[in-house]
């Protein structure tokens, strides 16, 4: 019964139902922008809302989360630019279907099932969350540690073709942060005898940094791309059309909560991998995938909402985040002093059912903000860079400045843009390194607890490490992750294997 | 989010200094891990930042050599494709936004980067750039200093007077 109360308190809330309201809006219209990304949104957002209450700022930032994601559709559609990286896919048949005059009701369809897919992600959710969380109470600090490692590895490889440049990016989010005096010990670490570092480096500065100024920095460079502006018609689908996609949106619903799920992996794989699915089990497609597909824009677009659901299992239970976006997420819930973790579905678990009652708030939201103010759409979208860019400067250092009323973390912020900035330039992925940021104090801790349990002992440690099933199965999952990536693998074991 | 960039299959201008500097880097970082607790315990204060700048340090080598191999993009300029102008010029509008913030104030701060900023970048009329800014600098406020209440820095400008002032005339 409580559970059910606090399910339903974003609901009956006017205030929180405003914000979730809100924050969905907002979402919609920044995963569309192109320029504007969810994760940007939520770092600014972070500074900015750090001072309210716990809830309301859980509302508009769910709400942009779950916006965002289905928002980067519209843009694949229309224009043919994915205004998320999750909306690769749907642009492969959505624009080719806007091109025969059907924006309109390939809008209609992708929201209908983005809509079916959230409301999948997030049923898996509620009911595996709570088994998991408490699976996971039983975890060893190693497998804690090797969680943290094993999250910074995924999506370091799989963010860039080059593993060496996401580890370098997660090993470096780790240092960060370490800044500050230690926990433990309150040894002073890369302090450099400077006392404002001694409460190590603001995160949501090295999120606005990395997010905010260095993809407003490299979208310099891009400023006069053309916009071809689409027709659109009918927005409402057809009933026949949503019966007969169903059954495909509820399949590739399932692999989007279970990719989501995976540490590493985002809406973005999810996609990918559902498109590949309806690909290969669509028999007789009315047309030809590629050239306007309905399968091809319904199959993505039902998985990157699904796996939104699918990574908030491992963020809420785990305190693993699966990609940048949940990474920037776990920030600004430790901000507002909740600890991701196993021990928050036991000591808060209002707070879990409060998310999950939220979230299907923000997916209702989606379907009457999907299916109606599509003129102002258009408009909205079509905004110039040259105005865009100059007001994202200026709302990522108002947000840098807002969390401590300090210029310092300006400096901090600025830096780390221009370093985010050749770091994109040279091909180094950013995500990792503010999962490691987020992930540092979790890997250290539990590194040296793993370590003092074995009295010292390295050897013991592994030792020990084959004696669960669990470690066993994290330990070889990195292993496997680092052979797959040697040339031993890829030239010699892997054209064997595969017969390349 | 565009944190996917593909890796090209030729090498930047710049590519091998930036990864020759990265691992310049990573050596200090590393010495200055050492420097906490040295090598005393593998449970000390030192022990994992020595382990991930030993893997910063490693994994800078392993993409400085990769780098090494790869031939160079023909016809491609470092100050034209990699840092135009354009960005190195945003960059020093940003920091000077950034140096003035506190002692002109939000307010007046903002306003001259906006306008600047986007005259430049959008290249309008003086007068819609103006119209532009004021607008946008209008809405900023409004939703954070009045609705989000963030505190921002007031500067020369007497914000609250003209606030207070504003108020007095509604009641």
């Amino acid at each position: 019964m409580d559970a059910l109360n606090y399910f339903a308190m974003s609901w009956l809330s006017p205030d929180l139902l405003a914000l979730t309201a809100l924050g969905t809006f907002l979402g919609i219209y920044v995963g569309a922008i192109p320029g504007l990304s969810v994760t940007m949104a939520v770092s600014i957002l972070i500074s900015f809302t750090f001072s309210w209450d716990v809830n309301n700022a859980l509302c508009l930032m769910v709400g942009v989360y779950m916006g965002g994601v289905y928002g980067g559709s519209r843009t694949a559609i229309l224009l043919n630019i994915p205004g998320a990286p999750s909306a690769i896919a749907t642009a492969l048949d959505g624009y080719p279907l806007a091109k025969k005059g059907l924006a309109g009701e390939a809008i209609g369809l992708s929201t209908v099932m983005s809509v079916v897919g959230g409301f999948i992600g997030i049923f898996v959710l509620a009911l595996a969350a709570p088994s998991i969380a408490e699976f996971a109470i039983t975890f060893q600090p190693r497998d804690y540690m090797m969680l943290g490692i094993l999250g910074i590895m995924l999506v370091g490889s799989l963010s860039g073709s080059s593993l060496a440049k996401g580890i370098f990016a997660g090993a470096f989010g780790l240092l960060i942060g370490t800044v500050g005096l230690d926990p433990m010990t309150a040894d002073e670490r890369f302090t450099f005898g400077i006392i404002e570092l001694w409460d190590g480096i603001n995160p949501v500065a090295v999120m606005i940094g990395m997010f905010g100024i260095s993809e407003a920095l490299h979208q310099l460079q891009h400023m006069n791309k053309a916009v071809i502006k689409q027709k659109i018609s009918r927005i409402i689908p057809r009933l026949s059309d949503v019966k007969k996609y169903l059954p495909l949106s509820i399949r590739t619903s399932f692999i989007g909560v279970i990719v989501g799920a995976l540490p590493g992996t985002g809406g973005d794989i999810a996609a990918l991998m559902a498109y590949d699915h309806a690909k290969r089990t669509t028999k007789d497609p009315d047309v030809a995938f590629g050239e306007g597909a309905k399968e091809g824009l319904i199959a993505p677009e039902s998985a990157n909402n699904a796996a939104v659901g699918g990574a908030y299992i491992p963020m809420l239970t785990l305190g693993i985040p699966g990609d940048a976006v949940t990474a920037v997420f776990i920030g600004a819930l430790f901000i507002h002093g909740l600890n991701p973790g196993p021990l928050l579905m036991v000591e808060q678990p209002h707070m879990f059912w409060f998310t999950v009652g939220n979230l299907t708030l923000a997916n209702l939201f989606i379907l009457v903000f999907g299916l109606t103010g599509i003129k102002l759409f258009s408009k909205i979208v079509e905004c110039p860079k040259g105005i865009l860019i100059p007001l994202i400067f200026l709302l990522s250092i108002v947000g840098a400045y807002a969390i401590n009323n300090a210029i310092t973390d300006i400096w901090w912020m600025l830096a780390f843009g221009v370093f985010g900035y050749f770091m994109r330039l040279y091909g180094f992925p950013v995500g990792p390194v503010i999962l490691g940021v987020i992930l540092s104090s979790l890997t250290d801790e539990n590194w040296r607890r793993a370590i003092l349990t074995e009295r010292g002992s390295v050897i013991d440690l592994f030792a020990h490490m084959f004696t669960s099933p669990l470690s066993v199965v994290l330990l070889m999952t990195i292993v496997l992750i680092l052979f797959t990536k040697t040339p031993l693998w890829t030239k010699m074991i892997k054209p064997k294997l595969f017969k390349i | 989010m565009s944190s996917h960039e593909s890796i090209p299959e030729t090498r930047k201008p710049g590519e091998r200094l930036f990864g020759f500097l990265l691992i310049i880097g990573s050596v200090y970082l590393f010495w200055q891990s050492y420097k906490i607790s040295g090598f005393s315990d593998l449970s000390s204060a030192g022990a994992f930042p020595m382990a991930t700048a030993a893997t910063m340090l490693l994994a800078s080598c392993i993409v400085f050599v990769n780098t090494l191999k790869l031939p160079a993009t023909q016809g491609m300029d470092f100050f034209s494709h990699c840092f135009p102008p354009i960005v190195a010029i945003i960059m020093a509008l940003i920091l000077i936004y950034a140096v003035v913030l506190e002692s002109l104030g939000f307010i007046l701060s903002s306003f001259i980067f906006l306008f600047i900023s986007i005259q430049f970048l959008y290249r309008r009329s003086v007068l819609t750039t103006l119209a532009i800014s004021l607008l946008s600098l209008i809405m900023v406020y409004i939703v954070f200093r009045l609705v989000f209440q963030v505190v921002l820095p007031e500067g020369i400008v007497p914000e609250r007077d003209i606030i207070a002032s504003i108020t007095a005339l509604w009641r």
